[in-house]
């Protein structure tokens, strides 16, 4: 691995936006607690807005290996986790609290993407914080709740430099070390091929991804 | 051939009978060491996640009794009445019928409080029941197991802390659903036997059960190697004090059928009446069971009875369904002894599947003893084995 960001002098950036022609979907209707979560939450499977920009997309440079967040904390709130998806390095401190009410109970369940369980903790007192661990193996984490089927929250357990995209789509990842470098998109829902870009000392590379089923 | 002094051929079985082990680890929830789990107050608990406090009136809502948490946080999954059923599940999986005193009742509290704070995985149950011990103490998670056990409201039912782990020989005073093979082979006069053993154990009612078990035996006499089905073995067993929650008592009797052949040292050759009692005793991770026996052959019962008494000491190492346990049993066979150090231990998740493993050293009269290697494996069959994720 090549180390990216530990070097704050040198490198590249690469800049882009996500975007995707599929539309957004209808809310999702709430079936428990809506004195809380309200009549319904928005489907945040796909968070795209009027220009098709993607929200919560993952961008990473592959084999560039960066400084991940070292402690993510996941809140329910208002039946939602918020953030929606977050990026992590493995064996990093995942907090997880609970901002509704107690009247109101919260899991938070962690599953790797082949079903293997990582963690599910209830969260039945409001302001309660938990730690746990964002395990060994990267990859996408699930985030989901036993007791409130719709939510669903994502980790991106990494070690490679990553950026998710804000609700505008857009993404910068600095410090990239010169030179022919792959750049790859997830997302919980839609998928691109990986890009090839080329990175020039100080310089500035752009790169969009157009996300597809 | 002296009936009781042979630790194999017609006598292996008979002379070492073929108890086992039963299920997982059972202890009094009372003794038992938790791991810590703390309920910060919600003053302390508001100050130990900084300035972002609860609203107070968000506050004076939580649930703080029992009643008041099951109704808030357990029975959207479990029912306010225990069953596991609600009208708008939200889990893959079915949560056990608390009200199923049949199953309920056979499960150490040790078992639901381990569930309860450490979630469903703890004890090889499902991830969706997830782990409350950071929102409880300990004190708390004692309440909500007895609240779940007034789930089952019909009385007699004997206490699951006194499910023991199973010892090799003794036999167990809880009744069980299982199913047991025990492997032993001696080496005596030269010779080496083999013995394999299975045991059907079937509960009947709240305080009984039947058991089946049929030998299978390889052994050599007068320098002969014979093979084939030692005597069938039909039981019965009957707990006598139910509604004790520290000591149970059991009274069995067994009954020996000659359906092995006995000209070729496969049975005993004549029907064997054998009453016994049976207990267990739990102290914190440490147990103590033991079993009285007369055996009495059909034609001369007291002149050829054979007194049978083992004691069983057996120790918890750590808390799961798969935990190890360390015994030691003394066996005896009228003036016979035996010390029979052993090992079990759980091999699924949830206990379903245990085995063991020991051997039978002679105290006295080695030479008519020998020294016998035995092993189990029990499956509980009510039980899953593995449980299926989502």
């Amino acid at each position: 691995m090549v180390l990216g960001s530990d070097a704050p002098s040198s490198g590249g950036t690469i800049i882009g936006f996500v975007s995707t022609a599929e539309r957004a979907r209808p809310p999702v209707r709430v079936t428990t607690d809506r004195a809380v979560c309200g009549a319904t939450v928005p489907d945040e499977g796909l968070i795209v807005d009027s220009n098709g920009r993607v929200a919560n997309a993952v961008v990473t440079v592959v084999g560039v290996q960066a400084r991940a967040p070292a402690e993510v904390l996941v809140s329910n709130e208002r039946c939602r986790f918020v953030p929606h998806v977050a990026w992590i390095r493995p064996g990093g401190v995942v907090k997880v609290t609970n901002k509704d009410p107690g009247t109101v109970l919260h899991t938070t369940h962690a599953v790797t993407l082949d079903g293997k369980d990582l963690f599910n903790v209830a969260l039945p007192i409001q302001n309660m914080v938990l730690t746990q661990s964002s395990g060994t193996r990267s990859g996408p984490l699930k985030l989901t709740c036993e007791t409130h089927t719709w939510m669903r929250g994502w980790l991106f357990v990494s070690n490679e430099l990553s950026a998710v995209t804000g609700a505008d789509g857009t993404f910068r990842l600095e410090h990239v070390p010169a030179g022919a470098r792959e750049v790859r998109v997830w997302h919980e829902e839609l998928r691109s091929p990986t890009q090839k870009v080329v990175v020039e000392e100080g310089g500035t590379v752009s790169v969009t991804f157009t996300l597809r089923r | 051939m002296s009936k009781t002094r042979h630790r194999y051929g017609a006598g292996c079985l008979e002379a070492l009978g073929r108890r086992g082990f039963g299920s997982p680890q059972r202890f009094r929830a009372d003794r038992v060491v938790r791991r810590p789990v703390r309920l910060l107050g919600h003053a302390a608990l508001a100050a130990a996640i900084g300035a972002s406090g609860a609203a107070p009136l968000a506050q004076e809502a939580a649930p703080r009794t029992i009643p008041e948490m099951w109704t808030a946080w357990c029975a959207r999954c479990h029912g306010a009445d225990g069953r596991g059923r609600v009208a708008e599940p939200t889990l893959t999986v079915q949560p056990r019928d608390f009200t199923d005193c049949r199953r309920a009742t056979t499960e150490p509290d040790a078992d639901w409080a381990l569930a309860t704070a450490k979630g469903g995985p703890a004890v090889g149950l499902s991830a969706q029941m997830p782990a409350f011990g950071a929102a409880l103490t300990a004190a708390q998670i004692d309440g909500f197991v007895a609240h779940m056990r007034r789930f089952c409201t019909e009385p007699d039912w004997p206490d699951g802390n006194l499910n023991l782990p199973r010892p090799i020989f003794t036999e167990k005073a809880f009744p069980e659903d299982e199913l047991v093979v025990t492997p032993m082979t001696t080496h005596g006069g030269g010779e080496r036997h083999w013995t394999g053993v299975l045991t059907l154990e079937k509960r009947i009612g709240k305080r009984a059960q039947l058991e089946v078990t049929q030998p299978l035996e390889s052994v050599v006499v007068d320098g002969r190697r014979s093979r084939g089905f030692g005597d069938l073995e039909l039981g019965f067993k009957y707990v006598l004090n139910p509604r004790r929650h520290n000591h149970l008592a059991a009274a069995g009797i067994d009954v020996r059928t000659p359906t092995g052949s006995s000209s070729e040292g496969l049975g005993a050759g004549e029907a064997r009446v054998e009453p016994y009692l049976a207990t267990a005793s739990a102290f914190g991770l440490t147990y103590v069971q033991s079993q009285v026996k007369l055996e009495l052959p059909r034609n001369r019962p007291w002149a050829d009875r054979v007194a049978v008494y083992r004691v069983s000491l057996g120790r918890d190492l750590s808390l799961t369904p798969r935990a190890w346990t360390v015994g030691l049993e003394l066996t005896g066979e009228n003036d016979a002894l035996a010390l029979v150090p052993q090992v079990r231990k759980g091999i699924s998740p949830s206990g379903a599947l245990a085995g063991a493993f020991g051997v039978s050293l002679p105290v006295n009269h080695s030479d008519e003893q020998g020294r016998t290697w035995v092993a189990y494996v029990l499956w509980e069959y009510l039980e899953p084995v593995f449980w299926r994720r989502r």
